[in-house]
C-alpha cells in the first residue's frame, strides 16, 4: 500500500473543476476534512464562490472555507495546477468539454499530480487516450455518490495505464482520511453501482407502465431490502439522469443479459419532453397536491391520489414480512416472502431474483469479486448487498427464485449458493439495517 | 473479586442507524445485539443461563416497558430463563453488569447476557430532552426548562472554572479528539460527520449554545442503539477455553469496579465538595474504588479509558477525577496529548459519547465491550497498542450514579 510506494506522498493542496456543480462542492467540502488547501475553480469566479457557500451549507461549518480559496478556469486554472497535488476534476458530463480540460490539466499538472475525475458515466480509458503517458500514469476515476457527505460508498476506477501505486495510494487515503467505502472497479459503462442499481431502477419503471407506481413501489419496496423504493429513487435522481445512465448502458452494454430491462420506458422520455424531471421539476412518478400524495398514471401522464386508487390484492404478504422485520426475524421474513404465491408476490420475486443474478452475473465484468458491488449496493444506494440476500433467503429460496422468474443462474451465484453463510463479511455492517419494516 | 468473572465476547449495533426509520420495535435492537454477542463470543443459546437488560426509559420514548420480557422474545431458547430489567438514567448499562457480575460471583449461574438498548430518535430533540430531564430531580432541575442536562453540564464546567481556571478551547480540543476517533470506529454515528477543532469552538449559528458555555459540539448524540456482552464463571470460562483451543489466561475478567450514588440534585453535589480537591468526590471514590478492587495502584496501572463524556466537561472531570493530572488540571492532559490514542492514556478510542453516540442505557455496555475489545487486540483501527488493561466510568444523571470497572489481564 502507501508504505510500499517510493516515497510517501501527500496531499496538501486539491484542486476542483466544476466546484459549482452539485458533485464538485460536495467533493470539495470533503477533501476540506483532510486537506490544508482546497481550490474550487469553475467558469467564474463568482460561480466558484458560490460553491464554496454550498458546501458550507452542505456540511454546515463555516470553517471549510478556511481551508478553500475561488477561482476561475481562465485565470487561476494554470496557476493553480502548479501547486497542485491532485487535480479533481467534476464538470459536466460531456466527453469533449472533459478532454478540453484534460488537455489543459496535462499541460500545466506537476509531473507528479495526481488526476482523478468523478465521472459516472465515461470511460477512464478513452478520457485518458489523447494524453501523455504521465498524465495516463497518474490518472484515475473516483466516483462519489451524491451527497457525499451522507453517502460513503466511493468507486475507484483504475484506466489500463494508472500506475498501481496511484491507485492504492488514492485509495488508502479516500478510505482512512475522507472516511470513504471504497469499491475498485473495473472500466465498464456505468461501473459496478450504477450498472447494477439502475437495471433494478429502470426494470421498476417499465413494469410501472401496466401496474402503476404506487403498486410497484410498494411491491419493491423498502422491506425488499432498501432505504427508499425504487421509483420514489428515480424521482429523486431526476428523470434525465436516470435517463442519461441507462440510456449509456443500453448502448454500450450490446450483450447484456437483461438488455431489453435496461431501455428506458417510451412515456418517460414522453413525459420528459414536457418537463417531468422527477422531484426537481415538482413531479415524477409522485407528486403531491397539498398534503396528498398523488401517483402518476403513466398511460395518461395524470396523477391520481394514492388514497382513491383501488386497494390492490394479493399484496396481503408484504404486510406479514414487515411485521417480521419489525422484530428484527429478518431471515423469518424472507422466507415468508420467499413462500408468498399469487401473482403479485411473484412480480416482486421476480425483480428481487432479478437483482441478485444480475448482480453475480456482473462478476469479473464490473468488479472482480463480488464483495466489490454488495459493498457499493450497501454502501452507495443503501440497499441489502446481493450476499446478504442470498445469506438471508439461504440458496435453495434464492436459487428457487431466480429460475422461478425464468431466468439464468450465473455461475458466480451458484458458486456463492455452495458456500457457508455468512458470505457477506463485513465486520462493520449490520446487515438488519437493510430491511426496512415498511 | 472473589470469584473472576470473564469476558467472551460481545457485539454492538451500528450508532448511526434510526430504528424509527427502519421502522423497528425495541425488540428488533435487542436481537441483533444479543445474537450478534453470542456469534462473537461462540456460545449457544441455550447455554445462557441468566439475562439482564439496561434501559433508561423505554416506556416514554418507545411506549414499552418490561424489557427483561424481551429478552425471551429474541430466541426459542431463552424461554424460562431468569431476566430482569435494570435502570439508573445513562449508568443503567452498567447497573445490569453489576448484577450479573454479583450473580455470577455468588455461584448462582454460569453464563450471563447483559444487554444495554435505547431507542432515542422516535421523538423531537425537544421531548427527548424533558425525557433526558428525569434523569435529574425532575420537579427541581428539569420541568419547564429546555435542554436541562446541557444546562447541568455546563454548570459543572462553570465549577472548574470557578475553582481552578476553565479555558473552553480544552473543552473543544475534548470535542474534536472524540469526533476524530470516532472516524476510526465503523459502528461510530459521527463517524461521517463534518467536525474539526475550529468548528468546535466557532461562536456561530452552526454551532449555537444549548446550556451556558455547552454548545451543540459539546454534546454526546441522541441515538438508537444496543450493545450486548457475555460474562462467564470460571467453570464455564475453562470449558468454554478448552472447547474454543484457547487459553483461560488468553480470557479478560472485570478485575475490579466501583459504584457510587450522589445526592441527585447538582447543587448539593457542588455544595458538598466545596472546599475539596475534586468537584465530584464520589465519581472520585468509584474510580479508586475500582482500581483498589483489580489490585492497581493508580492510573498508570491502565492503559486506556473509556469514559462517559455526555457533554465535554464530563470528560474534562473525569480527567483530573482518574487521577490523570492533579485535580483542575485536566487541562494539560488535553494538551500534551496524554489522552489521544498515541498518548500515555488514551480516551475513548471509540469516539466515546460524542463520537461513537450515546444510546443512554446501552452506553455502559458499549463501554465493556470497547474496553474487551481493546485488551483482546480485536479493536480494530482503534486499536491502543500494548493494551492489556482497560477502564471504564459510566455516569447516570449530573454525577449521581458513577460506576467504573476495569478489565483485561491481571498481572
Amino acid at each position: 500500500m502507501v508504505d510500499s510506494a517510493p516515497r510517501p506522498r501527500q496531499l496538501r493542496h486539491v484542486v476542483v473543476l466544476g466546484a459549482n456543480g452539485t458533485m464538485g462542492f460536495g467533493s470539495g467540502a470533503l477533501f476540506t476534512r483532510a486537506v490544508p488547501k482546497v481550490t474550487f475553480l469553475a467558469r467564474t469566479r463568482d460561480k466558484a464562490a458560490e460553491g464554496l457557500a454550498a458546501a458550507i451549507r452542505q456540511v454546515r461549518s463555516p470553517t471549510v472555507a478556511d481551508r478553500v480559496e475561488v477561482g476561475s478556469y481562465s485565470e487561476d486554472l494554470e496557476r493553480a495546477l502548479a501547486d497542485a497535488d491532485l487535480v479533481f476534476e467534476a464538470v459536466t458530463e460531456q466527453l469533449d468539454l472533459k478532454h478540453e480540460f484534460f488537455a489543459r490539466i496535462d499541460a500545466a499538472r506537476r509531473p507528479d499530480a495526481i488526476v482523478a475525475t468523478v465521472t459516472s458515466g465515461l470511460s477512464i480509458d478513452a478520457l485518458a487516450a489523447p494524453r501523455s503517458e504521465s498524465f495516463r500514469r497518474h490518472f484515475l476515476g473516483l466516483h462519489f455518490f451524491n451527497p457525499p457527505n451522507v453517502i460513503t460508498g466511493t468507486e475507484l476506477v483504475p484506466g489500463c495505464d494508472t500506475d498501481p501505486a496511484i491507485v492504492d495510494f488514492v485509495e488508502t487515503f479516500a478510505a482512512r482520511e475522507l472516511g470513504r467505502a471504497m469499491v475498485r472497479t473495473l472500466d465498464a459503462p456505468g461501473f459496478a453501482g450504477n450498472r447494477v442499481g439502475f437495471q433494478l431502477l429502470n426494470e421498476v419503471a417499465q413494469l410501472a407502465e401496466e401496474h402503476g407506481p404506487s403498486l410497484m413501489d410498494t411491491l419493491v419496496g423498502r422491506y425488499t431490502g432498501r432505504a427508499l423504493p425504487p421509483l420514489a429513487t428515480i424521482d429523486l435522481v431526476g428523470w434525465d439522469i436516470h435517463r442519461a445512465i441507462v440510456d449509456n448502458i443500453h448502448a454500450l452494454c450490446p450483450a447484456d443479459e437483461r438488455r431489453d430491462t435496461l431501455a428506458l420506458p417510451p412515456y418517460m422520455a414522453r413525459l420528459m419532453a414536457s418537463g417531468t424531471l422527477g422531484s426537481k421539476s415538482g413531479r415524477g412518478f409522485f407528486a403531491r397536491d397539498g398534503k396528498r400524495k398523488l401517483a402518476l398514471d403513466p398511460r395518461t401522464g395524470d396523477y391520481t391520489p394514492i388514497d382513491e386508487l383501488p386497494k390492490p390484492e394479493g399484496v396481503e404478504f408484504i404486510r406479514d414480512v414487515t411485521e417480521l422485520h419489525r422484530v428484527g426475524r429478518y431471515a423469518d421474513a424472507m422466507a415468508c416472502f420467499a413462500a408468498a404465491r399469487g401473482p403479485m408476490a411473484a412480480l416482486a420475486q421476480r425483480v428481487i431474483a432479478g437483482y441478485i443474478a444480475y448482480a453475480y452475473a456482473r462478476v469479473g465484468e464490473v468488479t472482480e469479486t463480488i464483495d466489490g458491488i454488495d459493498r457499493i449496493m450497501g454502501f452507495g444506494f443503501n440497499w441489502a448487498p446481493p450476499s446478504v440476500l442470498l445469506d438471508v433467503l439461504g440458496p435453495e429460496a434464492t436459487i428457487g427464485m431466480v429460475k422461478a422468474a425464468g431466468l439464468e443462474v450465473p455461475d458466480a451465484l451458484a458458486a456463492a449458493a455452495a458456500l457457508p453463510a455468512p458470505r457477506f463479511r463485513d465486520a462493520g455492517v449490520d446487515v438488519g439495517k437493510f430491511f426496512v419494516a415498511a | 473479586m472473589t470469584s473472576p468473572v470473564y469476558v467472551l465476547g460481545g457485539y454492538q449495533t451500528d450508532f448511526a442507524r434510526n430504528w424509527s426509520k427502519e421502522r423497528k420495535h425495541i425488540v428488533a435492537m435487542m436481537r441483533e445485539a444479543v445474537l450478534g454477542a453470542l456469534a462473537d463470543a461462540r456460545v449457544e443459546p441455550e447455554e445462557v443461563q441468566t439475562a439482564h437488560v439496561g434501559n433508561f426509559a423505554a416506556e416514554l420514548y418507545a411506549k414499552q416497558g418490561h424489557l427483561g420480557a424481551f429478552f425471551v422474545e429474541i430466541d426459542p431458547a431463552f424461554r424460562g430463563i431468569p431476566t430482569a430489567r435494570h435502570e439508573a438514567a445513562c449508568a443503567s448499562g452498567s447497573i445490569a453488569i453489576l448484577a450479573a457480575t454479583a450473580e455470577i460471583e455468588a455461584g448462582r449461574y454460569d453464563v450471563a447476557v447483559v444487554v444495554g438498548v435505547e431507542q432515542m430518535k422516535s421523538v423531537s430533540s425537544t421531548e427527548g430532552g424533558d425525557f433526558l430531564g428525569t434523569a435529574a430531580w425532575y420537579d427541581r432541575e428539569a420541568k419547564g426548562i429546555e435542554f436541562p442536562f446541557p444546562k447541568l453540564f455546563g454548570r459543572l464546567g462553570d465549577e472548574y472554572d470557578a475553582r481552578y481556571g476553565l479555558d473552553d478551547k480544552h473543552l473543544a480540543a475534548i470535542s474534536a479528539l472524540n469526533y476524530d476517533n470516532a472516524r476510526r470506529n465503523p459502528k461510530a454515528q459521527t463517524r461521517t460527520w463534518y467536525m474539526n477543532e475550529a468548528h468546535a469552538m466557532c461562536r456561530t449559528n452552526d454551532n449555537p449554545a444549548v446550556g451556558g458555555r455547552i454548545r451543540i459540539a459539546d454534546c454526546s448524540q441522541v441515538t438508537d442503539g444496543a450493545a450486548a456482552i457475555v460474562l462467564v464463571s470460571p467453570a464455564f470460562a475453562a470449558r468454554w477455553a478448552a472447547r474454543a483451543g484457547v487459553a483461560i489466561d488468553a480470557i479478560p475478567t472485570v478485575l475490579g469496579w466501583g459504584h457510587a450514588t450522589a445526592p441527585i440534585l447538582f447543587s448539593d453535589k457542588v455544595a458538598e465538595s466545596r472546599g475539596g480537591q475534586y468537584v465530584l468526590p464520589h465519581v472520585r471514590r468509584t474510580v479508586v474504588d475500582a482500581f483498589r478492587r483489580a489490585g492497581l495502584p493508580d492510573v498508570s496501572g491502565i492503559q486506556g479509558i473509556e469514559t462517559h463524556d455526555c457533554f465535554t466537561t464530563s470528560e474534562y472531570m473525569a480527567i483530573d477525577h482518574f487521577g490523570i493530572t492533579a485535580p483542575g488540571e485536566s487541562w494539560k492532559a488535553v494538551e500534551d496529548g496524554t489522552i489521544t490514542p498515541t498518548g500515555r492514556t488514551p480516551i475513548n478510542p471509540s469516539g466515546g459519547l460524542i463520537g461513537a453516540g450515546h444510546p443512554v442505557g446501552a452506553t455502559g455496555v458499549r463501554q465493556v465491550l470497547d474496553a474487551h475489545r481493546q485488551v483482546t487486540g480485536t479493536a480494530g483501527d482503534m486499536q491502543i497498542g500494548g493494551a492489556r488493561r482497560f477502564a471504564t466510568l459510566n455516569i447516570g444523571g449530573s454525577g449521581t450514579t458513577s460506576v467504573s470497572f476495569v478489565v483485561g489481564f491481571a498481572g
